[in-house]
């Protein structure tokens, strides 16, 4: 028997507005990496990580990075969108995310998050 | 009738989907694991002892040299293990490639018999990569 792997991931697929979109998620100890496509890739690479502040209760910060791609403005703001709740569920750990959507709409983000939610690894 | 087994979805052939593979070995009196994520036009592959991702590396295929192009996108860029690898990976399947080496990189030896590892892999298993 095959020593159980050590690394936990959980996968869904789902059509949405007849694009089929693909959720992978995977828990390391200090990243959550989430994988978010609709072309079966990785495409752009993105570092969002909770910035700590002793002592500060206020709403949370975040920094993101694009490690790989293009670097625009709307791609920090749909990789805060979508992953902060996962970094605050799971003990502020960073998440990297990998995008690739043909569909960046809001109704798109909100089908997507509940996707990412259905494949809770953390 | 279409058979589908139940609880690996590396055995099920979802359209182009994502897939997600995953081995072990003791090499060198150590267990080192092995998770591959199946991509269109590449992979993702992690190797590691414990559940950490301390780097990552991504080699594509380059046109006008033969020697594919690496980068580290993640980690300590003073360690070459994970960037090389993936520039082996990728001459070796013309894909793009994702490595995350986690495992103690004074170790020469142990990183050559991981090569070696993975590559069997792919041989044993080519649809998984």
């Amino acid at each position: 028997m095959a020593p159980q792997p050590v690394i936990r991931s959980r996968q869904m697929e789902k059509a949405i507005n007849g694009i089929p979109t693909q959720v992978v998620c995977t828990e390391f100890s200090n990243y959550i990496f989430i994988v978010l496509t609709q072309y079966g890739k990785i495409g752009t690479l993105v570092s969002i990580t909770p910035d700590t502040r002793s002592g500060d209760i206020s709403v949370p910060m975040f920094t993101t990075r694009v490690l790989l791609g293009k670097d625009e403005p709307l791609t920090h703001v749909y990789a805060k969108n979508v992953t902060t709740f996962v970094s605050q569920e799971s003990g502020n750990r960073p998440v990297l995310l990998g995008l690739s959507l043909k569909d960046n709409s809001a109704e798109t983000m909100k089908t997507v998050k509940d996707m990412i939610k259905g494949c809770q690894v953390w | 009738m279409e058979t589908v087994e139940n609880g690996d979805s590396s055995t099920q052939a979802p359209v182009q989907g994502i897939s997600v593979h995953d081995f072990s070995e003791k090499i060198m009196e150590q267990l080192v694991h092995f998770h591959v994520m199946k991509l269109s036009g590449g992979f993702f592959l992690w190797i590691g002892s414990g559940p950490v991702l301390s780097n990552l590396a991504v080699a594509i295929a380059s046109k006008h040299d033969s020697m594919p192009l690496s980068t580290l996108v993640l980690g300590d860029t003073s360690d070459t293990t994970a960037s090389s690898l993936a520039q082996r990976l990728t001459k070796k399947t013309k894909k793009q490639v994702f490595v995350s080496y986690n495992l103690p990189m004074t170790n020469s030896n142990l990183a050559l018999l991981v090569e070696d590892r993975i590559k069997k892999e792919m041989e044993l298993h080519p649809d998984q990569f």
